[in-house]
Formats: C-alpha cells, structure tokens, sequence
C-alpha cells in the first residue's frame, strides 16, 4: 500500500472540489460488476427490510382506509379516504402540527450545534483531562430515559428544584415554575434533551477524528486564524456529519413525543403547548385504541417528513464535502 | 402489604382467612412456605375438575393476565404461582399460564395482544375504570352462571349490580375498596382539637365548645386550624405564611376528578343521555372546594408540591406524616403505616346533608375473544372462591363476600400495631356511590385525559392559582363534549 | 479564546484513560505525555479547564442530585428541614418509644432535648442524659427549634437494591442481549453502509432514500403489525425479535457510516484493488481499520440502546421473566418502591456502571483518532 499518492489528500484550506472530481471510469462490465457487488453488500438489509419492516408498513397503511379499532363498534369495513378527510378537518392536526414545527425550530438548532461545540471542547488542546471530561460529558445518556426525566423533573420543581433553590440563593425571590410556564417550556424542554447530548458528541468526535492532522498543518502553514481554520477545514471536514446530525434531528424532532407524554401524561399541558403532532398519533393509537386513525396521521407525518428530508438531501450537494465519494 | 406475607403470623391468618371464606373445605392456598400435610396437598380445589385424565390432544391452556391494578409485587406473585399450581394440579384438562405485566404497561400489552389476535382469556384483578378501558371486549358471564348454577347470594345485591352493565353482567364481586377519612390523631392532640367523628350522622364539636354538623365546611375550618407554617402560625392567623406550610390540614382524592367529585356526590358524566356530557353539581361543588383549598385556604398541597419527591416522595401526601386528613379508598393501607402508629378512620363529610364515601372494586373478567369460555370460567369460579382467601390478602383488598369481612378486617387489623375503628370502612360500604364514578362514558380512554390520573384539568389547577373555576368547568364540559360528538 | 476550535494531537490514547479512571491524577498522567505548555498557554489551558468543569457541574447536577438521595435513609427523604445531602438526625427511645432529639435553648445555654409531647404554646421534653429526671416543659413553638442533622451517607441501600432485584440473571440476560445484538448490528451495518458507499448502481440513491423512510414512520402505529409478524414466527416469548432483525441492518446506523466511510479518501481502496484484493478483503484490510471510530461510535450506541430498551423486551418476553433483561427488571423494581426514591435512585445507579465501564474502555479510540491516512504515505 505504498502507492498512495500523496498530493491529493492534502487539499489547500480553501477546498475546491471541482479540482478533487476524479474522472470516472464507465466503463459497462465494471460498472455491472460494481452494481452486483453493492447488491450484495446491500443484501442483508434487503432481505430484512421484505422480512420485518415492509409487512407492518403496508398493514399500517391499510389500517388508515379501513374503521379499524380495538372496541370495533361498528363492522369492519374499507372507508376510503374518510380517515384523511377527518383529518383535514379537526384543527387539533393543524395546532400539533404547529407545536410540533414551533418546537422544532427552536430546538433543532441546539440539538445540531451544541454536540458539535462539545465535541470541538473536548478536542481542544488546552483542555487538561480529556478522557475524564469525555466520559463525564456521556454519563447521562446511559441514564434509562424516564429515569433521567424524573430527574429532571426533580430539579426544576418550582418548590425544591435546585435550579430554583440557586436562583434564590442568588436572590430571585420568585423563581419561575419552569416546566408549566408556557414561555419557559420550550427552552425547558431543549435543556432536558440536552442530556442525551452524548451520542451527537460521540459522533462528532469520531468525525473530527477523521479528519487528517495535515490539513490542519497546512493550514497552520498557510497563517490561517483558528476561525478561519474552523470555516475553511474544519466545517467542510465535518459537513458529512452534520448532514447526519440535521437529517436525524429533523426525524427526531417531528417524532418527539415521550417526554411530553411522561412529563405530562401527554396532556399537552402547560395550555396545550406540548401537544405534539407524534403525540396525538401515539395517543390514538395506543391510548384511544383507535388503530385506523393514529395511522393516518402517521402516514400523514411520513409524507412530511419524506418532503422535508428530500429538499435537504437535494441541497446537501451544494454543502456537503464527501473526500471519498464519486 | 407487602413484606408482610413472610410474617408466620400472616401466614397463619392467610390459612385461617381461606378456611373462613370458602366455607369450610381447607385448602393448601396460603404462601408456598406454609407446612402442609402431604396428606391435603392435592386435594380437588376446582369445582368441576371431573375425572383426572388429560382431554385427548392434552390440557387446554388458559392465560391469566395480570396486574391492570395491582399484583405484580413479588410476593404477591408468590401467592399467584403457588395459585395457579395448585389449580393445574388438580385440574389435568386445564392449564394456566400467569402473565404479569406491571401496572404501568399493562393497558398498552394488553392491548397489543388483543389486537393480535393473541389475547389472554382471564384479566385481573382489574377495576371498574380499568377494565372499562376494554369496553365491548369483557364476556357476559350470565350463560355461564346460570350454566353453572354459580350462587350469587353471598355478596351484597348492589355490588353485584355494579358488574351489571349494557354488555351484560360482565363480573362477579370479588375485591371492594370503601372509603373513609384517614387522620392523624397527634396532631389534632397537638391542636387541641377533637378528633373527627367515626360514625356517620354524628356531629363534632369545635374548639368553641359548639357542636356542628361534620360537613365540608366543618372540615375546611378544622383543616385550616391544623395547617401550619414553619413559624407555628396556623392558617388562619394573621402572618401565616402559605409559602413556608409545614403541616397540611386535608388531602382530597386528588387521582380522578370523577373519585374526588364522588365524595361530595354520586354521579356520572354520562348521566344524562348518555351522548350530553353531565357534570353533577356535586362534582362541580368538590372541584370548587379543591381548588380553594390549594390557592385560598391553603389546606392541600400545591400542584408542584404534589409533584415534588421531596415534599411527597410517597404518592399520597397523607402517607409522609405531615397531613392531618385525607380522603381515600382502603387499598391505601398498603402505604399508609408510613404515616406513623397514630392514624385512624373517621366518616367522609358531608356535602348537602349527605355522605358519598366513593368507592372501588376489583375483581377478574374473561375476555370475549377467548377460546375456552367454559375452562376460564372454571378457574374464575376458583379464583373467587377457594383462592380468595389467599388473593385478597396478597392483594390487601377487602372481601366482598358479606360473610368474609370479618376475616377481612382481622387480616387487615394485623398489618398494623395501632387498634384502627375498621368499622367506619364497613360503614363506608352503605354510603357507596351509586352510580359508581368510574362507570362507562362515551371516548372513556380519551375523556380521562381530561379528568382522569394526571389529567388535563386536574394539573393545571393544582399548578395555576387565579382561575375562573365556573369557566374552568364550562371549559372541561365543552371540551369533553368535542370528544364525545367524534365517538362513533 | 482565539485558541476554542484548535485540535488535539493525536496522542496520549492510553494515560487519557488512565486519567479518566483516576480522575484526581488526570493533571499529572497527562503532563508525562504532553510537551509542555508555555506559562502563558498553561494559564489560558487552566482556564479553559475551569470554565468546562463550571459547565459540567451544572450539566450533572442531576446526576449529584440522585447520588444524594439514593445514600439517604427513608426517613430522610420527606423531612422538610433535612439537608440536601444524606444526613440522620438524633433520637431517643424512651418508654418503648423514639423521639426526635431538638436543640433547646433553655436558661440561655442550647439543650439537645427529645420532643416526647408537641403542643402549639408549650410542649414536653426528655433529657436523653437524665432520663430519670422526667419530663421537662418547655414554654414556646417546637416548630421554631431546630434539628441538628449530621452527614451519614446510608451505604446498605445499594446492598438492599441489589439483593432484591435479581441482579445476576437479570444482567446476563441483558449482556446477552447486547452483545449479540452489537455483534449483528456491526456486522450488518458495515456490510450494508460499504455497499452504499462505495458501489454505484442504478436505484442507489432510490434504495437509500427508502432505506432513510423506514425510520419516518412513528412505531406507535407499527407496533401492532409487528408483533403480529413475530407472533405468527412463533417466535413471541423468546429473544429471536430483539436479535434477528440486528442481523438485518438499521437504518441509523448504515447511515451513520455510510457518512463516514464516504470521507474516506478512494485512493488506499484504489491501491487495493490494483494489488489484487477483491471487495470483501478490501472491506476488512482498508476501511474497517479507517472506519474505527465510527464502528465503536455504533458498537456503543447499540449496547447503550440495548441495555436501555424497554418496550420491545416488554412485549415479546411479558410471559417469560427468566428471559427479561434489566430495564425490566429495574421498571418492575421501581413500581414496587415507589415510595423509596432512595432505592429507586440506587437501583438507576447501579444499571449504569457496566454502560459507563464499557465506554471508559472504548473511549481510547476517540482519542487514537485515525492517524493511518496520515502515516502510511
């Protein structure tokens, strides 16, 4: 493996990638060998994909033409698109709908930023400790999920949270109540899931890891600034990542419901700001037992975050730097 | 109750309490580690074992789900083994399989299997609510009672009719839950207060020497008397400080809405015709009382004092020692010896010259779906009868069978080391509420998302003071009548 | 702080470790390794430090929180005037009962006195010193006096929690369960996210984006189906839905290397492939040993998400307890002490040591970096 050509792998900091295109080789028995191959990698998830996941997507989506319940009051039959036309109409799809992307735009963000800031931290050279910090930093995340919620719930009690008790002891006689207070819910909320900060950083690490030491050599060569050396290496390096971190952020946040449902029986209390759209779908489903119902407004949550998902994809060429790709 | 199985002493009443409620014929149902003569252990429990020879094609097989309320606990899981043994021993043609489910995933599981087309055939111990989260799925057992010949004159009629439902007769008595007033007797002492009346209809006598009528509004002053601040100043002096309360005066049902409605008045959502959400005055009364008593009396906790671990880390206030009443049902004996040796019962109050003592009960149903109607009835006829004995101690419920109360009360006595007036419980039975509060209304599973456990309502006024309440409940009614208008 | 975004060298892998081990030695172990700092840069890096230990108490301040109560006694918890941290306060028995010891300020010198009779205006103390003297009236508000609570951290709760939860069966199950999982999860997800990323053939981005859609749909809606399939296996009551489906690939995790393997530069596959090696042994001589902080990034998540996963062992194994793992065992645990929080923060405790053990052990990998693309010119 000593022929590695070693020119290309140092891009200048100011990539150009127009200049790192290789020709391709098309030529059609390769290509039919290349395609049989990638089949064959692809195959396990093939096969498990007909198995295990096409069968109960199918059946959902059936469930939202028919009257399916567990009572099943009246007979079951096909009502065609009866489901999707209630849907329309009752305003509490729109208003979750609306929490849902209210909560999303301010939460997306954090959620993609601060792993990303924490693992640049944790990165840093003039941080001592780093593999105490990194475990510490990951703690939480191995915490059971209502566990860390009840928690949570536990410090930010109006009465004997100790987020609360500090605010006093710094002198705010009347701290708020943090998690029934419709303008403190939101960011409540963000901290919360802040907890589960440690696979984004673990993410991020591995990723900041692969990037090659030279082009920060070169960089340092070139008298690039940290931000310039951030913007110009640093970024593009990582764009495959946080292209992960927005698609996943994006999916999660349109499916977020269980802590609500925890923290608030899935009430959607304080006045009905976490009355989240996935949370009126687990609501139906499992709660109301109203099978045909909640698989409406999954199937109508699927096609939005299919459209959501398939611009960002088609932008991501623009902003997204694959070393490895052709 | 639990723990206290291991006790010899349980044990022993355990042995006396299945002698005493299946009229005579002794069985081996007590806990696994009580000695038995070899000579009884496998005697026929069952009614209608028949003949020991396995059916052609081998036993039928019948699943028992449980815990939609209560019984996941080990011990009380080491009773429903050695159970379902001792029925699979002496009925080779049936065999049961216990599944257990905790409380808190049970409804979901259930429904999953059900759904699937892999339901259980017998489901409990499971409450009124609870199995009404499955209306339309439970078996009418009348063909099989009058089949069977099954004798239903040992419990009292009216909880028998409380089984009675559109579906048919859906259940036989099997665990009941009166309530009553749980009070702490030291601190009335310390108040120099006397303590509440323990019989229904009699009156108390304030501080001023006056007698009054044990009503609501008695209660709020006494309540208020024995409410006080870390400063010793109670709430009804000047200076009393609501922020810094060490020392509540009254606790009301706070799990439901409906349960707390219910002290104050029988009724129903659904009373009306059945399609009109129909909140009883009473109910609209006791919301009302509840919410004054958090924001203006200042007798009951605060929603996010409710909330918090440190301030209630025991589920009910009452069971942390620091609240002076508090209403609820009998199963809460299973926390309330947290609350020290110096609690006693006293009579529900009165709301409009009447005491409602809200009530509770448990027993084991089949489903519609399950395949083996007739074994599952087998073994329920077992479960309620020769196994009950073991069951409602295991469980702590309280018999329904009139003839093994006093057993009841004898095993429930033996938890505890302070004498409690178990009678005013026994006299809770007659002030139950009829309709019963948990009985079935249109969307039941989503109307409890407004006044059920940790419901819409329920949260936001133990959380928000300053409320408009006579809009809050216009709010609730309009809004429960948007989900029953949906209902198919 | 110019110096934020300014990477690590790569080095140091194993005293990381050790320093995260031994957290009160981290300085030292690390200094023995690294160049040393200029005295202007050992200052900024103090700095630095500080500010993230300032930000990682809050961040664990929970964590310190449930430590706290799960080292108090029962009694503790609910007591109003009681400290934050574990603490008891005095008692006196006295005529077969226990009393709570208060500091009196009696005749101007403070008595440590147990409150035997409470009254609003007066009530009636025992001397523990001179029992025999009998009962002393104290005329004021016993509200006002206070408790004298000392640090006493209740070690047996962790003892208690472990005996009543079924620790060992519980824990084998679930670390077989984890890492037969992991296993089928590395495997099938390398395999699959190789053949994304480096094979072109019609219907691959089709096939990806479908691959990406099998997550959009919320479980609430599929779970019913699901165990339907796994019902007519036959293979409810038994591990087979929790493990087979690892073997079959997910879509987080072949996303997730798939981004990574696709910043792997072509070229060491390019040499590769000219010295003859096929696809498969390209795989495992030239990306797997690239690719390793990504498959240990995944290897942790899948055990984490293993060791966490409550409802898919809940409704597959509900009629077989000797199958269950420990987030199971842990949920039924909680429900029956409800009104413990000390056992219940002690038995959360002990679930995570394995999780956080195996990631102090993984962790090296982050810091080793993949330094090959760099070395191997």
């Amino acid at each position: 493996m000593a022929s590695v050509p070693v020119q290309p792998l140092i891009p200048p900091p100011h990539l150009d990638r127009r200049w790192l295109r290789r020709p391709s080789l098309g030529k059609s028995a390769l290509a039919r060998n290349e395609a049989r191959w990638g089949l064959i990698f692809l195959s396990p998830w093939l096969f498990g994909v007909l198995a295990f996941t096409l069968f109960p997507m199918i059946a959902s989506l059936v469930f939202s033409v028919t009257n399916i319940s567990l009572a099943q009051d009246e007979p079951l039959r096909f009502v065609g698109l009866e489901n999707f036309q209630r849907m329309l109409a009752d305003p509490q799809t729109w208003e979750s709908l609306g929490v849902t992307f209210r909560f999303a735009a301010f939460n997306l963000p954090i959620a993609i930023v601060v792993p990303f800031v924490v693992a640049l931290v944790l990165n840093n050279r003039y941080l001592r400790g780093v593999g105490m910090f990194r475990t510490l930093f990951f703690l939480p995340y191995v915490i059971p999920f209502v566990s860390g919620l009840l928690a949570w719930q536990g410090m930010l009690n109006l009465e004997t949270g100790w987020v609360n008790e500090f605010l006093r002891i710094i002198g705010i006689q009347n701290p708020p109540n943090w998690l029934q207070d419709t303008t403190l819910i939101y960011p409540s909320l963000a901290f919360i899931g802040l907890w589960g900060i440690g696979a984004g950083v673990i993410i991020n690490l591995a990723g900041l890891k692969g990037i090659p030491s030279e082009l920060y050599d070169a960089a340092r060569i070139d008298g690039a600034g940290s931000w310039a050396t951030l913007r110009n290496v640093t970024l593009p390096m990582m764009s495959p990542v946080i292209f992960y971190s927005l698609i996943l952020g994006i999916v999660d946040v349109l499916q977020y419901f269980l802590v609500p449902l925890v923290l608030y029986n899935g009430t959607g209390e304080p006045g009905g700001s976490t009355l989240f759209f996935n949370l009126v779908i687990y609501k139906q489903a499992f709660n109301f037992q109203n099978f045909s119902y909640g698989a409406t407004l999954a199937w109508m949550l699927f096609g939005i975050t299919l459209a959501i998902t398939l611009v960002v994809f088609r932008t991501s060429r623009r902003w997204v730097y694959y070393a490895g790709e052709r | 109750m639990t723990a206290r199985l291991s006790r010899p002493g349980v044990l022993f009443a355990v042995f006396a309490l299945v002698a005493s409620a299946c009229g005579g014929s002794a069985t081996p149902l007590s806990a696994s580690n009580v000695p038995v003569s070899t000579s009884s252990a496998v005697p026929s429990v069952a009614p209608s074992s028949g003949p020991a020879t396995v059916a052609p094609g081998g036993p039928v097989e019948i699943r028992w789900y449980c815990c939609l309320g209560g019984g996941e606990a080990p011990e009380q899981k080491t009773v429903e083994d050695k159970v379902v043994a001792d029925f699979n021993a002496a009925n080779p043609n049936i065999h049961v399989t216990l599944e257990v489910v905790t409380y808190d995933q049970a409804n979901g599981q259930l429904t999953t299997e059900i759904q699937s087309g892999n339901g259980p055939d017998i489901v409990g111990p499971v409450g009124i609510g609870g199995a009404n989260a499955f209306h339309g799925k439970w078996l009418d057992l009348g063909p099989l009672i009058t089949k069977n010949n099954y004798d239903l004159s040992g419990f009292p009629s009216n909880v028998v009719d409380i089984y009675k439902l559109d579906e048919g007769q859906v259940g036989i008595p099997f665990a009941i839950y009166p309530s009553a007033l749980f009070y702490k007797k030291g601190m009335f002492e310390e108040a120099g207060l006397k303590e509440p009346p323990h019989k229904y209809g009699d009156q108390y006598q304030m501080p001023d020497g006056s007698m009054v009528d044990w009503n609501y509004d008695t209660a709020r002053k006494v309540a208020q008397l024995l409410t006080v601040d870390k400063n010793n100043k109670d709430a009804t002096q000047a200076g009393f400080d609501p922020k810094k309360i060490a020392q509540w005066g009254l606790e009301l049902q706070r799990d439901d809405l409906r349960g707390m409605g219910a002290y104050f008045g029988p009724g129903t959502l659904a009373s009306g015709d059945g399609k009109t959400v129909a909140i009883p005055d009473a109910w609209k009364a006791a919301w009302k009382y509840y919410y004054n008593s958090i924001w203006t009396d200042h007798i009951s906790l605060t929603g996010p004092q409710f909330e918090s671990k440190d301030i209630n880390p025991k589920d009910y206030p009452f069971f942390n020692g620091n609240t002076a009443m508090s209403e609820n049902f009998l199963w809460s004996t299973y926390g309330v010896a947290d609350a020290g040796d110096d609690w006693d019962l006293a009579a529900i109050p009165t709301y409009n010259g009447a005491a409602t003592a809200a009530f509770n009960a448990d027993t084991f149903r089949i489903l519609k779906d399950s395949k083996h109607p007739d074994e599952a009835f087998t073994f329920l006829s077992y479960l309620l009868g020769d196994a009950s004995g073991a069951l409602l101690l295991a469980y702590g419920g309280f018999p329904a069978r009139t003839a093994a109360q006093q057993a009841g009360i004898d095993a429930l006595q033996a938890q505890f080391t302070n004498p409690i007036d178990w009678q005013v419980a026994v006299d809770g039975i007659e002030h139950a509420d009829k309709p019963n509060f948990e009985d079935f209304m249109p969307a039941y599973n989503e109307s409890l998302g407004l006044v059920g456990s940790g419901g819409k309502y329920l949260t936001k006024w133990g959380n928000t003071a300053g409320l408009d309440m006579d809009k809050e409940i216009q709010s609730l009614q309009d809004e429960m009548q948007k989900i029953w208008d949906k209902a198919p | 702080m110019s110096g934020l975004f300014e990477q690590q060298d790569h080095d140091a892998g194993l005293a990381e470790l050790t320093s995260g081990l031994a957290g009160a030695t981290a300085a030292t172990a690390t200094q023995i390794r690294r160049p040393r700092l200029k005295p202007r840069e050992a200052g900024k890096s103090f700095l630095f430090t500080f500010i993230v230990v300032i930000a990682l108490a809050a961040f664990l301040s929970p964590l310190i929180r449930s430590v706290f109560v799960s080292l108090k006694t029962a009694e503790q918890v609910g007591q109003l005037d009681a400290p934050p941290y574990p603490a008891v306060h005095a008692t006196f028995a006295y005529n077969g009962k226990t009393y709570d010891v208060y500091d009196v300020p009696i005749d101007g010198t403070t008595r440590s006195l147990a409150l035997v009779t409470k009254g609003r205006e007066s009530s009636k103390f025992v001397d523990p010193s001179n029992a025999a003297a009998g009962l002393i009236t104290w005329q004021g508000s016993w509200r006002n006096l206070t408790r004298a609570w000392s640090f006493s951290p209740e070690w047996s709760n962790y003892s208690t929690v472990w005996n009543q939860i079924d620790f060992p069966r519980l824990l084998f199950n679930t670390v077989a369960i984890a890492l037969i999982g992991m296993v089928g999860t590395i495997l099938s997800c390398t395999l699959v996210a190789y053949g994304f990323a480096r094979f072109r053939f019609p219907g691959r981005s089709l096939l990806f984006t479908i691959l990406i859609a099998t997550i959009f749909l919320p479980y609430a809606v599929t779970i019913i189906p699901t165990y339907t399939v796994f019902l007519k296996l036959g293979w409810v009551g038994t591990w087979l839905p929790l493990l087979v489906p690892t073997f079959f690939a997910n879509a987080y995790d072949v996303f997730l290397l798939r981004q990574y393997l696709l910043t792997i530069p072509r070229e060491m596959d390019e040499a590769a492939a000219i010295d003859g090696a096929g696809p498969f042994r390209t795989l495992i001589s030239v990306i797997v040993p690239q690719a390793w902080p990504a498959i240990i990034a995944v290897s942790i998540f899948h055990i984490v998400y293993a060791w966490n996963d409550f409802f898919a062992p809940l409704i597959y194994l509900s009629t077989k307890p000797d199958l269950q793992p420990l987030a199971l065992g842990l949920a039924h645990f909680n429900t029956l002490h409800y009104r413990n929080q000390a056992f219940i923060q002690a038995g959360t405790l002990l679930t995570m040591i394995i999780p956080v053990v195996i990631f102090l052990v993984f962790q090296r990998f982050f810091t080793r970096g993949i330094v090959i693309s760099g070395v191997e010119k």
